[in-house]
């Protein structure tokens, strides 16, 4: 049976090693917003900023399978005209990162989606919406410069998800992403996990036939989230999906997913170019994106880092975050020795069983 | 041991609460706040009492200023790299022979016109004087002294290079960052010659590097004026400085006219570049991650040494650096191949600990330990020393 602690401090203890406080800083210090250096440097300010269930939901994420893959980076390659313009249905993208979709921002900010469309397009960087945003679509649209894409939960109502996804669209959406793979909430989001109160958060009939029915109505390209499977992403482009967005949602609703960045390479070899392949899942280092990008994904969706700039600094935060991000890629691409993501190939990394 | 696995099982017994509550005051900074706040600099070790080269980065440690630590320590972004080029050398075991005379051991070797009491030589660092006053001259002097160790000036060295090389009788070679006005390679290059480098090793990787930690420095010491997004006309529009993203392999045709010396190429990492570098007639490679300053995620020079060697074929030297500290070490590139090892950190903590008497007994300490390590795993010579020595499981 298990027992509860019986000393407080020990629990203290626990929750102390939760709070990671840089030596000497004063607890809950917010540091100003030039001081952080790395995207993973906001999750601690965010923890700071957030009540715990809020904080609960963006912290974390698992990067380990980056430390398996090491660079075989070129010498003497002129990179001085470094270009990473990503072309993604028709819009010309500043980098081939994006902020993926995150549901109900008013949890991590008072302005939500509204300050996190502001960030983005400070950071010229295009935004996923989420079908489960604080704000109207409209509103979000107003805010962001950028690029917008749409994300939307599969549901019994076929209805009320096509009017979402046709008023998003309308909104200026110019990409619709139908997540696959999360029935139910994330783990601990709703008390202990109990049979009793498991409300089918999507869709149980879902199928290809339904997918197919979003397809058809839906004028603007669709992509899959949470492709895990080469056989999986065959099958979405046989049956004219759009996009492969390869996500094991953040690793929140099954323990034990794989990492995203380690299947990634042979979901692009069984697309195989029909189709952009997306990825997202741990991504916190602009070396972690060029990995994805020299396994061929085309593009990398980041998430809980913005949403840690923007819990602990708001568009301001998320702009920073993505910059950073960006900034760290650009070196990288430089010095692995490639001027755009073009010129990669697999030659640039070494798969590392260490 | 138990500690990963606690949040998990939910709940912690009476004995592991005692153990984390005198854990927490252990660790608690009131109770550290009592303590006798000079008690780390009470007594600071003699020179004798040293024994390998670990000991001297914690006596720097405790006797730089912290800028001069860390700018010495730092590695590229997270530090990966940094971290994995002192992990290879666990991937790497030593075979030794045990029936073998030892009686003498000969370490000397020649390498492009440069004779060396030992395969080790000081890699190219920056401003010396920031670890001692007496700067790159002190460090010579002590590389003279420890059996003539041959010096690689850094272009960035924090004295003239003429003073340096008078200040001792070593062999000095010079390091170069090439300046894409080609011309402009010409004066430091002509000056070391003058003051009689034998070699130029240029050194073309970290076209991009960034310390990150630099950034931490500077924070808490209160600077934080300088913001990272304010454009500035040597960044491109990612914001990164493009000073040295023009690098092309014709940069080596077009520097061979005004040299000569021989010319080695530093940074290489992959096979490929390697045979590059030969048909653009270098006369040397230097495999090197920077000590884990260029590229994060670069693999440690010592696990793709083995296809560099391969791919040369012993057409040219191949020396290599980044993350060697120990005798050992050294053994263990030179069993793959290897000509020479440099030591970039090493004589730095040397000098910064006790200036050039600690910059000789650094490497002296390293030397000894080569002839320890060659002498227990019976190879008495360089030439002894090959792949059979070392049982490798490489990533
Ligand atoms: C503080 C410091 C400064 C350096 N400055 C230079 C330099 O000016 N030129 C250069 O070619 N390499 C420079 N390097 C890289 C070294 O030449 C060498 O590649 C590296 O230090 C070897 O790794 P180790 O420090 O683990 O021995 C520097 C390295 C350090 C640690």
């Amino acid at each position: 049976m298990a027992r509860i602690g019986s000393l407080p401090a020990a629990t203290l203890l626990i929750r102390a090693q939760r709070s990671p406080q840089i030596i000497g800083e004063p607890p809950g210090r917010i540091p100003p917003l030039d001081e952080l250096v790395n995207s993973l440097e906001f999750e601690p300010v965010a923890q700071r900023k957030l009540d715990d269930a809020a904080f609960n939901a963006i912290s974390g994420g698992n990067r380990s399978g980056f430390d398996h893959i090491v660079f075989r980076p070129r010498l003497m390659v002129n990179t001085q005209n470094l270009d990473l313009t990503t072309e993604l249905f028709g819009d010309a993208m500043f980098t081939p990162i994006l902020i993926g979709p995150a549901s109900h921002q008013n949890r991590f900010h008072p302005e939500g989606e509204l300050a996190m469309a502001r960030g983005a397009s400070a950071a010229q960087a295009a935004m996923v919406v989420a079908d489960r945003s604080d704000h109207p679509v409209e509103r979000i649209a107003a805010e962001a410069g950028g690029p917008l894409w749409y994300q939307a939960y599969p549901e019994s109502d076929g209805h009320s998800l096509l009017s979402r996804i046709h008023k998003a669209v309308e909104a200026g959406c110019k990409a619709v992403c139908i997540t696959v793979g999360t029935p139910y909430g994330q783990i601990g989001s709703n008390g202990y996990p109990r049979l009793s109160t498991l409300p089918p958060m999507g869709n149980p009939a879902f199928d290809w036939n339904y997918i197919d029915r979003i397809r058809r109505s839906v004028t603007a390209p669709l992509l899959l989230k949470g492709v895990m499977s080469a056989e999986e992403a065959k099958t979405a482009v046989k049956n004219g999906i759009q996009g492969i967005v390869v996500s094991n949602h953040g690793g929140g609703f099954v323990h034990g997913l794989a990492e995203p960045i380690t299947v990634l390479p042979e979901i692009v070899d069984a697309v195989g170019g029909r189709a952009p392949v997306l990825v997202d899942g741990g991504f916190r280092r602009g070396s972690d994106v060029l990995k994805a990008l020299i396994f061929g994904a085309k593009a990398v969706l980041i998430s809980r880092p913005a949403l840690w700039g923007l819990a602990a600094y708001g568009a301001e935060g998320v702009r920073t975050v993505v910059e950073l991000l960006q900034t760290e890629l650009a070196r990288d691409l430089a010095m692995v020795g490639a001027a755009n993501p073009q010129d990669l190939s697999r030659d640039f990394v070494k798969i590392s069983r260490r | 041991m138990k500690q990963p696995e606690r949040h998990r099982h939910g709940y912690v017994d009476r004995r592991e609460s005692i153990r984390l509550l005198t854990g927490f005051l252990a660790g608690s900074p009131l109770l550290l706040a009592q303590q006798d706040p000079f008690r780390d600099h009470s007594r600071i070790p003699s020179i004798d009492e040293l024994i390998d080269v670990f000991d001297f980065e914690a006596l720097a440690y405790e006797k730089l200023p912290r800028s001069a630590y860390n700018y010495t320590a730092y590695g590229a972004a997270g530090e990966f790299t940094l971290r994995r080029n002192r992990e290879v050398f666990k991937w790497i075991e030593l075979i030794p022979k045990g029936v073998v005379n030892v009686s003498s051991i000969d370490t000397t070797t020649e390498i492009l016109g440069t004779r060396m009491n030992f395969p080790i030589m000081v890699a190219p660092t920056a401003g010396h004087t920031a670890l001692h006053p007496s700067g790159e001259a002190g460090t010579h002097e002590g590389c003279t002294a420890a059996a003539e160790t041959p010096m690689i000036v850094s272009h960035a060295a924090s004295m003239p290079i003429e003073e340096i090389a008078a200040s001792a009788s070593g062999p000095i070679w010079v390091q170069l960052y090439p300046s894409p006005d080609i011309e402009t390679n010409r004066k430091p290059l002509e000056k070391a010659q003058a003051a009689g480098a034998r070699a130029v090793v240029v050194t073309v990787d970290q076209e991009a590097a960034f310390y990150e930690r630099a950034l931490h420095d500077r924070n808490l010491a209160g600077r934080r004026s300088r913001r990272i997004r304010r454009p500035r006309r040597d960044l491109n529009r990612y914001r990164i400085p493009v000073k040295r993203l023009w690098y092309e392999w014709k940069l080596f045709d077009q520097l061979r006219s005004f040299i000569n010396m021989p010319m080695l190429a530093k940074g290489v990492l992959i096979a490929e570049d390697a045979k590059r570098c030969i048909e653009h007639g270098l006369d040397g490679i230097v495999v090197s991650n920077h000590g884990g300053r260029a590229l994060d995620y670069s693999p440690s020079s010592l696990e793709v040494l083995p296809e560099i060697v391969d791919v040369v074929a012993g057409r040219v030297p191949v020396l290599i650096d980044s993350g060697f500290r120990r005798g050992s070490d050294i053994l263990k590139a030179l069993a793959f191949g290897a000509s020479a090892v440099c030591l970039g950190r090493v004589p730095r903590w040397g000098l910064g600990a006790f200036g050039p008497p600690g910059a000789q007994r650094i490497l002296e300490i390293v030397q000894a330990e080569l002839v320890m390590a060659m002498a227990h795993s019976g190879r008495p010579t360089l030439a002894s020393i090959d792949r059979s020595l070392v049982r490798a499981d490489l990533p």
